[in-house]
């Protein structure tokens, strides 16, 4: 059944503590610590602080949020993906496992379980936000203010972060398909990395929303956060966004769907 | 008569390379059925494809009267292929603990008492990618057995282990056989090995089944009396239906060590010159040497 499959696919990775650090952890408590010491470095050059200055913590939870989805973060959610969906054929366990159970449940467990630690993985980036721009705030006495939207946010920050964990799931199908492709960990990563890098650029350069920059998926999750926060007298065309998250969520179905259907049939001579 | 494991024209071809090329076997359910065979004779292929890790290119294989690889008969049975290996970060314990909640056997298995049975259990906390080959092995068989199967398959069971490891193997397979009606499907290049535990043999050679029997009518059961003899006619006339040419000067004689005295006596009074007098034991290496064309060793070096 699926839920033993998630179940032990879920004590695996458990034990697996590298792997979760450098694919879950790492990514936001390096840039939490980043902050922190740029803070730091700023006291200590300037010697002095900024008058007026406030932080809205709210916000920057949502701007970290917004941003873990980039190729910085991309490349530690492929070291993650690549350590779940490629470690059975890097340490040739798939022999041992496939036997008891399907292998249609394998490997959706594995995709399941890679969603729910990117989700906490994208809580941690969100709290480490809010712990630098505290420690920020104190460093530099400023202000510490809510978020203009008011009580509008919470729905701005679980939109945005809804978006993020689309685009974090299409990082973790992509290692999965190019994981079972491939049969290696490093093949998932590079190769992962390369595409999420081209897409990234590629996505940089669009401007217009038209139904093929919008198959980019980095450009077309740009688009969904950029709907969300807006205030709703400033929102731009809905169709646009609509067909951004069908683009998204297509790919995540078409890569997922092909990581299924590749592993249903693949040989596990030497794995 | 059920059948544990079933094929039925069975090809595989990896390329250009034929690795199954039209296998028919029926393995009964209960006791232990070997499989013997030269590299590359097909057992490791036979064994995946049963187990659903690799698909027949032709032919069907059944596992329990169901398609092989199908998630209710693979429930029914545990395998080691060949030497197991685990993800270095579990311990052997973490390991079994794994594949209880993959298999939904969870609670309910008994994973300390498995890794005392197969002498693991004062390294159940050790991380089972530092162990031997030998206690590789040993946890690979407790993985095959733990979850109680009607059906077990192991793929060289004892390489690598040393020789009172062997021995408590084996004595724990014929245990789990006899005691407790698991089918075990054994493949081994230890001759003596499957004479010692497995109650049939099948010989495979290049993907297809050259031999099946019991044990003991492909050795020939019981020991027999091997003698260098000449004229070996006037030896074969005395022995009657008793004996049977070994080659141009000697004789195997069907007959109790006790009956041992009388039957020189007969001889020599014929007029047998005896020069040299022994037992031989059940010999299935004879038995897989003549179930094998020549070629199909060589090839096998």
């Amino acid at each position: 059944m699926l839920a033993d499959a998630i179940a032990a696919e879920r004590f695996r990775l458990s034990r697996d503590r590298a792997s979760l650090f450098w694919g879950f952890a790492f990514a936001p408590l390096i840039t939490m610590a980043f902050s922190i010491a740029m803070d730091m470095f700023a006291r200590a050059v300037l010697h002095r602080t900024i008058p007026g200055e406030t932080t809205d913590l709210a916000n920057r939870a949502m701007g970290a949020a917004a941003g873990a989805s980039g190729p910085f973060t991309a490349l530690f959610l492929l070291i993650g993906a690549a350590a779940i969906f490629a470690g059975d054929y890097r340490w040739e366990t798939w022999r041992l496992i496939t036997p008891r159970n399907s292998r249609v449940n394998l490997l959706a467990a594995k995709l399941i379980v890679f969603a729910e630690v990117a989700a906490w993985s994208l809580l941690l980036t969100a709290l480490t936000a809010v712990v630098a721009g505290l420690f920020g705030a104190m460093a530099n006495h400023a202000r510490l203010v809510g978020p203009p939207a008011g009580p509008a946010f919470i729905s701005q920050y679980a939109g945005v972060a809804l978006v993020t964990w689309l685009e974090v799931l299409l990082v973790g199908a992509l290692g999965a398909l190019i994981g079972v492709l491939t049969r290696s960990t490093m093949g998932a990563v590079i190769a992962g990395l390369v595409i999420v890098f081209v897409q990234s650029t590629l996505a940089a350069t669009v401007q217009a929303a038209t139904w093929k920059s919008l198959l980019i998926p980095a450009f077309a999750g740009r688009v969904l956060k950029t709907f969300v926060i807006a205030p709703p007298e400033m929102r731009t065309d809905a169709g646009q966004a609509g067909l951004a998250l069908v683009f998204l969520l297509v790919w995540l179905v078409a890569l997922t769907g092909g990581a299924l259907a590749l592993f249903r049939r693949q040989d596990l001579t030497k794995e | 008569m059920s059948f544990a494991l079933e094929a039925e024209g069975l090809v595989k071809t990896y390329g250009a390379v034929r690795a199954l090329d039209g296998l028919s076997l029926s393995i009964p359910a209960g006791g232990v059925f070997g499989v013997l065979g030269p590299n590359g004779a097909g057992k490791s292929t036979l064994f995946r494809i049963a187990l659903g890790l690799v698909r027949p290119t032709g032919g069907t294989a059944r596992l329990f009267g169901a398609p092989a690889g199908q998630s209710s008969s693979l429930r029914r049975a545990g395998a080691m292929i060949e030497t197991p290996r685990y993800p270095p970060y579990l311990t052997a314990r973490e390991v079994l603990r794994m594949l209880a909640l993959e298999s939904g056997a969870g609670g309910s298995a008994d994973i300390d008492y498995w890794l005392e049975r197969v002498g693991l259990g004062g390294a159940a906390d050790r991380k089972a990618g530092t162990f031997s080959v030998g206690m590789k092995q040993r946890l690979g068989l407790a993985a095959a057995f733990f979850t109680r199967p009607e059906l077990v398959i192991l793929d060289e069971p004892t390489s690598g282990m040393d020789p009172a490891g062997i021995q408590e193997i084996r004595a724990l397979i014929r245990d789990l056989a006899d005691k407790e009606g698991v089918t075990i499907i054994l493949a081994s290049h230890q001759l003596d090995e499957v004479r010692r535990v497995c109650d049939r043999v099948a010989i495979l050679s290049k993907g297809k089944l050259a031999a099946e029997g019991d044990v003991e009518a492909l050795t020939g059961g019981k020991p027999r009396l091997r003698l260098t003899v000449s004229p070996i006619d006037k030896a074969l006339a005395v022995l009657g239906d008793k004996g049977q040419a070994d080659g141009a000067n000697a004789v195997l004689a069907d007959v109790l060590r006790a009956e041992t005295p009388a039957l020189i006596r007969a001889l020599v009074e014929a007029g047998v010159e005896i020069t040299e007098a022994r037992w031989r034991e059940a010999d299935l290496e004879s038995a897989y040497l003549g179930a094998l064309e020549p070629k199909d060793l060589v090839d096998a070096r």
